[in-house]
């Protein structure tokens, strides 16, 4: 066990200070287990072949159906909170467990007792660190220079060093147009995309400008809060979404544009937990308002890209919130494009490896994830993987390289296609 | 009184000497790895979970890291038991005396595809559907196709001797694995097939047909490191047919008749009992639902080349219609085939006597019966379950299929189930005995009906397992224990499984 965690979160987000881990633990059975016993005395592990760390360790305990047993083995005095909850970081909380899951399939809804997979490894995360274990140094850097920079470390993986918050709109600067802070219309562009990608938010906001569609950015855009919920620090989410949502509230927002999948399922998912809906704006997925724009003839494709792709499904869209149709829809409208699918069902089992904090505790098996995942696409005999989320492209990229496969995003391509890079 | 030789607990010696054969990263003593291999699907008693509970857990990647664990183990007599998918339906994998726990999922390589002699060699460790994704740009498949096809893989299939759904036109497992390599439980590495060594011939006469020997044995006589399996083109056509009767016993004799068609692509005629059409409409939303007057149901299924099937299905169609079965309809038919995988998964709740609704295990019996017994045997083991339900209030009866058998025909005897839910949650000694009793009653009436106890998930169990040498009452059990001594000399491969502790004790001893 390291040193207490050193993780403060201001004082509005409330302490992270430790409880008793007895205490943390009964409260954590209290409340899953039912749903552990839904798995457990099932024990079909249907979910196990599409969970992407599974596919890469082969060990059992690295899967949805291990993680229900222990909170049973714990009700049954077999094992505590602290032996088990280590195992709780292999996971990318991409939700295919939950969809192959047969109470899923089936009689989950009906019954009302659905596999929370998800949930379930996520206030593990929480309850280990309540409990002070220690267990991910990594993460407790992760959040705390998030805690710092307002805005993920995104440009040093390796030393996790804060990001310089005043240069969150930096990206913006050398675009042809200006663009005002505040308004109705914010567009949300996350750390990765701002400080990394930042070729993804410009040409995000070249579609918007050309559409005619007005839009501002915020005055201080803090991180979404997504990632330290996953990391396992709720209460430095809701301080990160707190800022956010005063901020849209100070910019008279009503719509807010987000370009990145784990950006929204923050703000559909994890915002209506902490907020009544109505103080919050909408969210529109970038991706699906391009469809709408498309469909609408306020956008057109002029420019042929002559290239066979395939596309990647960002898992926060297809598997956590059911999302696939508008991305298929604009490769298939752009002019030139070859597009190779492989169907959203099949990708229940695909991942980047990114997502869920797992490339930043353990980068080597996440690697192996992109590595598979990169693979699966050449064996399609395609010139370039089309991916839809920013944090699946640097890992996909980097492994792209490795094996000769071009990956590209999808709005960039959107962009590009409308001509506007010329 | 007789005495018994168990094996010794696990030492700190014992985890050094794995350590230092395997690497330490293939050697885990924590308790996630541990209780993450303590059950199967089957019910368990969970009031007692630590009692199952392995000691630690090794994940070897080959043959030769395989023969050195059971090297050690036999050096400090500490057992042994092997685990594939671990979604086994009998407890074959599950450790009844602690000791090291053998999980052979990392060994999940595809070693060689042969298309000319129509082979493919693999690890034990890999799953069905993830061998035919990649077997399917070469236009063929393993046909190996049972209700767990998602996540079941080969090793846990060949140890317990598995029944394909499509068996009745491909072969069951048994009938799909050419050759083996089998490390035997001193640790010597063997290469085995049908009646001779040569790892692609399918029938030869040359020595004992020892391949089959190491099939079914749950893990008592060896570990599979490797299998060569048979390959066939993948069908040009599927068919799924479902009809519906007005009565039980009309379905019944439809069976009999569809089954002895003489049609060589039938690949499946399952029947359905009335327990099980009420069931599936109290419970089951996924199920399409079906006219009132449908008591009983029968499912088949054609597979092959496009001009077969299409004869066939005529074929079928009249008898199913001459002995009383009205079809259901495509939708029905091809969507209830299409999600058979899944469908097996359903009961993941049952209900209380008083209709509430509860998280339940479920015990799938799979008795092999005689056409002939079909009707006596339904009467019998619903009478024997609802009693223990009346009694016992935690318990749920969610009806009976009865499964062609047999490979490339339908007739003979069936795998006969019957599907009982476990309210887990409220399990304690006495009503965990009343489960094992209930069990006891329903194996007493397979074997009054010239049954065995198990078609394919095996008869590891309390309930299912005293009742071997009362099945193999003339002689078989004593060639079974023979066998077991020679080849185990220190009962370290799952010890006490199938009933064969008693290979072990200095003086008879009768169940």
């Amino acid at each position: 066990m390291s040193d207490e965690a050193r993780v403060t979160a201001p004082e509005t987000a409330g302490g992270n200070g430790h409880r008793p881990v007895r205490e943390v633990e009964q409260e954590f059975v209290r409340g899953h287990l039912l749903q552990a016993y839904g798995c457990f005395s099932s024990g079909h592990k249907f979910c196990r072949e599409v969970c992407p760390v599974y596919q890469v360790t082969r060990n059992e305990q690295h899967t949805p159906t291990a993680f229900h047993a222990n909170v049973v083995a714990i009700e049954k005095g077999a094992a505590h909170l602290e032996d088990v909850a280590e195992n709780y970081s292999y996971c990318t909380l991409c939700g295919g467990c939950e969809l192959r899951c047969p109470n899923t399939l089936f009689v989950g809804d009906f019954y009302r007792n659905r596999t929370r997979t998800v949930k379930l490894v996520q206030d593990m995360r929480a309850a280990a660190n309540q409990a002070g274990l220690g267990l991910w140094p990594r993460w407790q850097r992760w959040v705390e220079a998030t805690m710092v920079g307002k805005n993920e470390p995104v440009l040093d993986y390796e030393n996790i060093q804060p990001v310089d918050p005043n240069r969150v709109a930096d990206w913006a600067k050398d675009l042809p147009f200006e663009i005002p802070r505040g308004g109705e219309n914010i567009l949300f562009v996350d750390c990765e995309a701002a400080y990394y990608r930042t070729s993804l938010p410009k040409a995000v906001a070249k579609i918007l400008h050309a559409a005619g569609v007005p839009f501002g950015l915020m005055y201080e855009q803090w991180c979404c809060g997504g990632p330290s919920l996953e990391m396992g620090y709720p209460d430095h989410a809701r301080y990160l979404a707190e800022h956010n949502v005063a901020d849209w509230k100070k910019a008279g927002a009503k719509r807010v544009f987000v370009l990145d999948p784990h950006d929204y399922i923050s703000f559909v998912d994890m915002y209506p937990q902490f907020f009544p809906e109505e103080e919050l704006p909408e969210f529109v997925f970038m991706i699906d308002f391009v469809a709408e724009l498309l469909d609408q003839g306020k956008i057109r494709f002029v420019k042929p890209i002559e290239k066979t792709v395939t596309y990647h499904d960002p898992c926060r869209m297809n598997k956590r919130l059911g999302k696939w149709e508008a991305p298929r829809k604009i490769l298939r409208a752009i002019p030139g494009l070859t597009f190779i699918d492989v169907d959203h069902v099949t990708q229940w089992a695909y991942c980047s490896g990114a997502g869920g904090g797992f490339a930043v505790e353990h980068p080597d098996l996440a690697k192996k994830i992109a590595d598979l995942r990169i693979a699966r696409a050449k064996e399609l005999n395609v010139e370039a993987l089309v991916s839809a989320c920013p944090w699946s492209e640097r890992p996909l990229t980097s492994s792209g390289r490795e094996q000769q496969l071009e990956v590209l995003d999808l709005l960039e391509l959107v962009a590009e296609a409308m001509g506007l890079n010329d | 009184m007789a005495t018994l030789t168990l094996p010794n607990p696990v030492t700190d010696k014992v985890i050094a000497e794995l350590e230092a054969a395997l690497g330490k990263d293939k050697v885990r003593t924590d308790l996630g790895a541990r209780i993450a291999r303590t059950r199967v699907p089957a019910p368990f008693p969970v009031h007692r979970f630590a009692e199952y509970m392995p000691d630690v857990v090794v994940l070897p990647e080959t043959a030769e890291e395989v023969s050195a664990i059971l090297r050690i183990a036999n050096q400090y007599r500490v057992p042994v038991v092997p685990r594939a998918g671990g979604t086994g339906l009998a407890d074959g994998a599950v450790p009844l005396h602690k000791g090291i726990l053998l999980d052979i999922k990392k060994m999940n390589k595809i070693i060689e595809l042969d298309l000319i002699n129509r082979t493919v060699t693999v690890q034990p460790g890999l799953n069905m559907l993830k061998l035919n994704e990649f077997l399917a740009p070469y236009g063929v498949f393993y046909p190996d196709d049972p209700a767990s096809y998602p996540v079941s893989i080969i090793g846990g299939r060949i140890g317990t001797s598995g029944w394909s759904l499509i068996g009745s036109r491909y072969g069951h497992t048994r009938d799909l694995v050419i050759s083996l390599q089998v490390v035997l439980p001193t640790g010597e590495i063997v290469r085995l097939s049908d009646g001779g060594g040569a790892p692609k011939v399918r029938k030869a006469s040359t020595g004992y047909n020892l391949k089959q020997l190491f099939i079914g044995t749950q893990g008592t006589l060896g570990v599979v490191t490797e299998a060569t399996l048979e390959l066939f083109p993948k069908p040009e056509a599927e068919l799924a047919a479902f009809f519906g009767y007005e009565s039980f016993d009309e379905a019944y004799r439809s069976t009999g008749a569809l089954s002895t068609s003489g049609l060589g692509t039938l690949a499946a005629v399952i029947l359905f009992d009335e327990r099980k059409v009420e069931y599936l409409r109290r419970d089951d939303e996924a199920y399409i639902p079906l006219p009132e007057r449908i008591k009983a149901v029968v499912a088949t299924a054609l597979y092959g080349v496009e001009e077969e099937v299409r004869a066939a299905a005529n074929r079928l169609f009249r008898i199913a219609k001459e002995t009383g079965g009205e079809y259901l309809g495509d939708e029905l038919s091809a969507g209830d085939w299409a999600s058979r995988h899944d469908r097996y998964a359903t009961p993941l709740h049952g209900r209380l006597p008083d209709g509430t609704v509860v998280p339940m295990s479920w015990h799938c019996e799979d008795a092999a019966i005689i056409y002939s017994e079909l009707p006596a045997i339904k009467q019998k083991w619903h009478e024997i379950t609802d009693r223990y339900i009346r009694q016992y209030g935690i318990f749920d009866n969610w009806g009976m299929f009865f499964y062609s058998n047999n490979p490339y025909k339908g007739w003979g005897d069936y795998l006969v189930e019957i599907d009982i839910g476990i309210w887990e949650q409220a399990l304690n000694e006495e009503t965990w005995q009343a489960w094992v009793n209930l069990k006891r009653e329903i194996t007493r009436a397979t074997l009054e009906h010239q049954g065995s106890i198990s078609a394919c998930h095996g008869a590891c169990r309390e309930g299912d397992a005293e009742f071997i040498p009362v099945e193999m009452h003339e002689g078989g059990f004593e060639l079974m224990k023979k066998i077991k001594r020679l080849l185990d000399p220190n009962n370290i491969l799952n010890p006490s499984k199938n009933y064969l502790h008693l290979a072990y004790v200095d003086e008879e001893g009768a169940p």
